[in-house]
């Protein structure tokens, strides 16, 4: 009896293991995007347009794998978040050109690729936030390295992209001297090795483990949303860094297309989608990210943090100066 | 009941004592009430058919199995003390009991030396001291050469000398030796008892060991007990026992020769046994007597062998199988007047069927012979213990 | 070109041997030891309480000490930073007990270090070890200890000189199993943040870029994992000593009543830490989080799971079987190859494996297509590198050793004279090995199907980078959320996972049971 459970579930499992068939209409995605955030968006394309749309998330590795599958890789659409993964993507020659009016108008030029390669869906700020009880502040990144806070900070790992980019910035700014000094006296005043995710260091503070955190504005707004992570954020505030000088760091999240898209309509199609007005209206409103169209509002909660400088640095010299950025990193031992 | 207990020589000593020894292993009686007493020196063979308990009695004494009622004591120390229907108990674990034991498989530790091995037992010695004793044993044994091997690279007979180096290097109070020949090649086995016994007699070590093959008694012990069903039947010397078997069972067990079924009868205030090879007188006070049948033990020197039939040698049996042994010819044969039936007559109760005659004569399959009975030391036992 | 390439690999393994390489690999040793030590000093010990003592609970502790085996690693450790957080309920009682305002005001241990990790790996890994070492104590021949107690040694010290001895060789193979899994572990490390050979491979990776550079790291970790396996298999050579008469009723060493508390609660510690504790949580989590969209999402990418790893599990068992009968049927010495080779899989991190899976199947893809397309045909896409096919190629390869090692103890079992009977019986080779071979080897097939299951389910790094589009995995979904601290969205799927990890071991417990 049990064995002929055990065959008939194999069996039927072997038939329907997915062997990709191509549907009529479809485009894939590679994301690096969570499925909470994305999902619903592709929900609703597929709705207005009846393309359905696959997708594969993935924390890491995107380049390398469209670098081997090459001519034959089955991805249209890229998603990712920090714009050196999409300069990377650029550089090892994996997305194309998109001539689109529609992207070109919606975007801001400074958000999109000069060479139309790559463009951004959203914006964000890497805030440092930190704990009420020190009162209000206002904060460089420059002060991460003053000893006052000495033992007070926490940060996730110093190789995540979100960090890498803002000492590639840093880098711009100030020179690779200055900004290994910095990373060296920053990392002299961490409360803890770092770790965990930008949530996590603001759990650090409400711990009190730690009085100051650096941190992407919108997990701020997520956390508030979160029943279990609330308290957290209750109890930090989030500052905007530098407003005082060249203004706070931005990164951003973007799309691009593949070079060897099989189905490059569709996937210009969900591009233009997803800088229309209601897709970038649901990017904000689920993830509390800043829209990168100037005509669509931030969420309410989020435009409540006020109006920010932003620093006008070229995003392509933060990919730039990525590798010099890992390199200093290690040179700090600042993971260490 | 007879008493089990050897005519004792006075001028040795009482070594082990056990008195009314009983186990049960999951609800089921091993040992029943079990009296045994074994003079200091002597080599005690103890044999019986398997599961008669005999092994377990070993355990039992090294320490191994828990005594439901009994004693045992071993040169004045109490091993074991158990009464029935009383909770205070004497158990000395088996490491404080100083009884040595070679085991069927030898139980040589695989991970030490032969060396290391020997020096198991005796650690609590000086270092010198025990050198000196290893290499003493170790010489004694023919060991010499393998003072640092393994036991996986000695071969059976080798291995066996390292256990009983092992055994006898703390200087027990009493060997137990479980099966130690079963394992030895059949043309070894002798020669190796021989050293064996040579070698505990130099060291004056009490023994017992456990068989179930008779012969090696005979070569091997001083003293002979005979075990069935958690109970010893008998207890001598080797020779008085194959002699004098007290019991149906004992003789039965030690195949000392083949039964003849006789049918008792009484005339003319003389009690006869009647079998078909004819009629042999009992004493009246004994215990075939009292039973309606009784068999006799056949010892093939016993059995008389008439080939040439004539008018008044009647024929009463028939060859029924042959075999060669290096005794001559053994025969089995089979009563002719009747064979026997199921349920059996009156008659054929009497029938025999594998009476063994040993002969150089050529005998064929079927023929039919006469047999005679020397009436000599004739031995009648009845079949039930009782 | 290629000098290109290379030199600039040189330079990045220089940049990294002067900055984070040796304390990364200082850690990765430190991790390795620790985690062994750890694992010995739970397994032995309570491997020695099951068998040697009369503790209480022992017939329910026997079973309950493999248990956490079901727990994947980076579950635990999620679950007990949260438990021992300075927010967690742990810390909260001993403030308000105390009246403690702030950490500055006590000391309390910071679980998410090179020791924590160490901890939590261990209390998952132990099992390995309980399970290897009680094997080897019971099946050690009992007139030997028989022999120790003449010769004047207690219970206690027989087992000290006797069976600890000749437990070793089990027990070295049990420690390396346990070093393979540490070396090989990710997740966890990751989320506690102590960085060993397996994030630098990552970082170098994915980073930098460099797969040059990260194959040269993944060649370091891969040489101190075949020290490991080396070490395993010469020892293995040395595991000469079993005996067909088990000591199951040999007598025990009898503890007092203090002695018998202490080492129950030893055990029962165990339990509760490495499983029971765990699923409490779990399960308390479930309870709180879980609506039912959760749950109908959860059973798609449950449906996942089970498809990926019954497909792996059963190749993986078709092959141990092949390779296994084969070595049974060709005497010769090198009939032991190709299992020998596919024992090293499992010694080969899920990440390394999965870069090595790109780089062939990559390749083998493109071949495809352009023959394909030479022809004259549509070129098929990835029919490889971006299927399942790939996830369940890479699981196979990483877990048939397990599947062989099962396999393969279950064929020695058979007696040889099997192998020639049914043909004196006139049977033909092909129809003994089905009518004979195949259904005496039963159990050793479903305990092999099961633990091979079961590993897949649990198996991540793999499966996170080799998966195809609209594919997650329970795993790869739980890393997820555990990586956002949000495990309370997957409880129900971790307790599925953990459940699923439960099957083989109430198996291997009924099986022993018919014995």
């Amino acid at each position: 009896m049990l064995k002929k459970i055990f065959y008939s579930t194999f069996l039927s499992l072997f038939l329907v293991s997915s062997f990709n068939v191509s549907a009529a209409e479809e485009v894939n995605v590679y994301s690096y995007r969570q499925p909470f955030l994305v999902e619903p968006l592709f929900t609703k394309f597929t709705e207005q347009t009846g393309v359905k749309v696959n997708v594969v998330f993935a924390k890491n590795g995107m380049a390398e794998r469209l670098e081997r599958e090459g001519k034959y890789s089955p991805a249209d659409i890229l998603l990712t978040t920090d714009i050196s993964r999409l300069v990377e993507l650029r550089d090892k020659d994996l997305v194309q050109v998109v001539n689109s009016e529609v992207l070109n108008a919606a975007i801001p030029k400074q958000y999109h690729a000069q060479d139309n390669t790559w463009f951004a869906l959203t914006t964000r700020v890497r805030n440092i936030y930190s704990a009420k009880r020190l009162g209000e502040i206002d904060i460089n990144y420059e002060d991460l390295a003053d000893p006052k806070y000495k033992d007070r900070i926490c940060t996730r790992s110093g190789k995540h992209p979100y960090n890498v980019a803002l000492v590639s910035a840093m880098i711009s700014e100030h020179g690779e001297e200055y900004t290994l000094d910095w990373l060296k006296k920053f990392k002299a005043n961490l409360a803890r090795k770092p770790q965990g995710s930008d949530r996590g260091q603001v759990q650090a503070i409400h711990q009190n483990l730690c009085d100051i955190s650096l941190g992407n504005s919108y997990y701020f707004g997520n956390m508030l949303k979160d029943e279990k992570q609330k308290v957290w954020a209750d109890a930090v505030y989030i500052n905007f860094p530098n407003q005082k000088n060249r203004g706070a760091h931005i990164n951003i999240s973007g799309v691009a297309m593949a070079k060897y898209a099989p189905n490059s309509k569709n996937a210009q199609m969900l591009m233009e989608f997803l800088v229309s007005k209601p897709a970038q209206q649901l990017y904000a409103e689920t993830n509390m990210e800043y829209p990168v169209r100037a005509d669509v509002e931030a969420s309410e909660l989020v435009a409540s943090w006020g109006e920010f400088k932003a620093d006008d640095l070229p995003l392509e010299a933060i990919a730039e100066n990525r590798k010099t950025a890992l390199k200093l990193i290690d040179q700090a031992q600042f993971d260490l | 009941m007879t008493s089990l207990v050897t005519s004792t020589q006075d001028d040795t000593s009482i070594l082990l004592t056990i008195e009314k020894l009983s186990i049960k292993l999951q609800d089921k009686v091993i040992l029943s009430s079990l009296d045994l007493r074994l003079n200091e020196g002597d080599i005690l063979g103890l044999v019986g058919a398997s599961g008669c308990g005999k092994t377990t009695l070993l355990n039992t004494i090294a320490g191994f199995v828990k005594v439901n009622e009994g004693t045992i004591t071993l040169d004045g120390r109490i091993l074991n003390s158990k009464l029935a229907n009383n909770k205070d108990e004497i158990n000395l674990p088996a490491e404080q009991r100083q009884v040595g034991m070679i085991f069927q498989d030898y139980a040589l530790f695989p991970h030490l030396t032969v060396k290391e091995n020997i020096a198991f037992g005796i650690a609590k010695l000086s270092k010198a001291k025990q050198t000196q004793q290893i290499d003493q044993l170790l010489h004694i044994l023919k060991l010499t050469d393998y003072r640092d091997s393994y036991i996986h690279q000695l071969s059976g007979g080798q291995q066996q000398r390292v256990a009983i180096a092992r055994a006898l290097a703390p200087k027990p109070k009493l060997l137990l030796l479980d099966e130690p020949f079963s394992n030895i090649d059949a043309r070894l086995r002798n020669e190796l008892m021989v050293e064996i016994r040579l070698l505990l007699k130099e060291f004056k070590t009490t023994a017992i060991f456990v068989t179930h093959n008779k012969d090696e008694v005979f070569t091997f012990a001083d003293k002979m007990a005979v075990m069935s069903q958690g109970q010893l039947l008998q207890f001598d010397q080797p020779s008085i026992v194959c002699q004098q078997p007290n019991s149906y069972q004992v003789a039965d067990f030690l195949q000392l020769g083949s039964w003849l079924p006789c049918a008792v009868t009484t005339s003319l205030n003389t009690i006869l046994a009647t079998s078909l090879l004819g009629e042999f007188e009992l004493a009246s006070e004994s215990a075939a007597a009292q039973q309606a049948l009784t068999y006799l033990l056949v010892k093939p020197s016993q059995l008389i062998l008439t080939t040439d039939l004539a008018e008044n040698i009647i024929a009463n049996a028939q060859v029924e199988y042959i075999s060669m042994t290096e005794q001559g010819y053994h025969y089995h044969l089979q009563s002719l007047d009747t064979l026997p039936t199921d349920p059996p007559t009156q008659a054929s109760h009497l029938a025999f069927t594998k009476l063994s005659l040993y002969s150089d004569n050529i005998l064929n399959l079927k023929q039919k012979v006469r047999l005679d009975i020397k009436q000599e030391n004739l031995l009648f036992f009845n079949k039930s213990m009782a | 070109m290629l000098v290109g390439g290379i030199s600039a690999s040189t330079q990045l393994f220089s940049h990294l041997w002067q900055t984070v390489l040796p304390t990364y690999l200082v850690n990765t040793l430190w991790l390795g030891l620790l985690v062994v030590l750890l694992a010995l000093f739970f397994g032995v010990i309570s491997a020695a309480i099951i068998t040697q003592t009369n503790v209480f609970f022992k017939q329910q502790l026997r079973w309950l000490l493999l248990l956490p085996m079901a727990m994947p690693a980076y579950l635990v450790a999620y679950l007990y930073t949260d438990l021992f957080d300075y927010a967690g309920p742990v810390q909260r009682m001993l403030r308000s007990t105390f009246t403690w305002n702030s950490p500055a005001d006590y000391w309390f241990f910071d679980i998410r270090t090179l020791p924590g990790a160490s901890v939590m790996l261990a209390l998952v890994l132990f099992p390995y070890i309980y399970m290897l070492s009680r094997g080897a104590f019971e099946q050690q021949d009992e007139n030997l200890f028989r022999a120790s107690r003449l010769l004047g040694l207690s219970a206690k010290k027989s087992f000290f000189k006797i069976a600890l001895p000749l437990a070793r060789p089990a027990i070295a193979v049990a420690a390396s199993l346990v070093l393979m899994e540490t070396l090989a572990d990710f997740a966890t490390v990751q989320y506690f943040a102590v960085n060993t050979l397996t994030t630098v491979i990552y970082d170098t990776w994915l980073g930098y870029g460099d797969i040059g550079a990260a194959n040269a790291l993944a060649s370091i970790l891969m040489l101190l994992i075949l020290f490991a396996v080396l070490a395993e298999q010469r020892s293995r050579a040395g595991l000469r000593h079993q005996s067909n008469r088990p000591n199951l009723n040999k007598e025990l060493i009898q503890l007092s009543l203090s002695q018998q508390i202490m080492a129950s609660l030893f055990c029962w510690s165990l339990v509760v830490s490495g499983f029971l504790l765990p699923l409490a949580l779990l399960i308390n989590m479930a309870l709180e989080y879980s609506d039912v969209e959760q749950l109908t999402g959860l059973l798609s990418i449950g449906i996942n799971s089970l498809k990926m790893s019954v497909i792996a599990a059963t190749i993986a068992v078709f092959i141990a079987l092949i390779l296994g009968l084969y070595q049974r049927l060709h005497s010769d010495k090198y009939a032991k190859i190709p299992q020998q080779i596919s024992g090293f899989g499992y010694a080969i991190p899920g990440t390394v494996l999965a870069m090595a899976m790109l780089s062939t199947l990559g390749p083998l893809d493109h071949w495809l297509n352009d023959s394909a397309e030479f022809l004259g045909f549509t070129p098929p896409g990835l029919l490889l590198s971006g299927t399942i096919f790939a996830v369940v190629f890479a699981l196979v390869v990483r877990f048939s050793a397990i599947a062989n090692g099962t396999i393969i103890s279950g064929i020695k079992q058979i007696p040889h004279s099997l192998d020639y009977a049914p043909a004196t019986l006139g049977a033909k080779l092909n129809r003994s090995l089905i009518k004979v071979h195949l259904p005496l080897l039963k159990p050793a097939i479903v305990m092999a199907w099961l633990l091979v299951f079961v590993e897949a389910m649990k198996e991540l790094p793999a499966v996170l980078i080799l998966r195809p589009f609209n594919f997650e995995t329970l795993s790869s979904k739980i890393y997820q959320l555990i990586s956002d601290e949000m495990l309370e969205q997957g409880a129900l799927g971790a307790i599925l996972i953990v459940l699923f990890g439960l099957l083989p071991i109430v198996m291997l417990n009924k099986s022993e049971k018919k014995i």
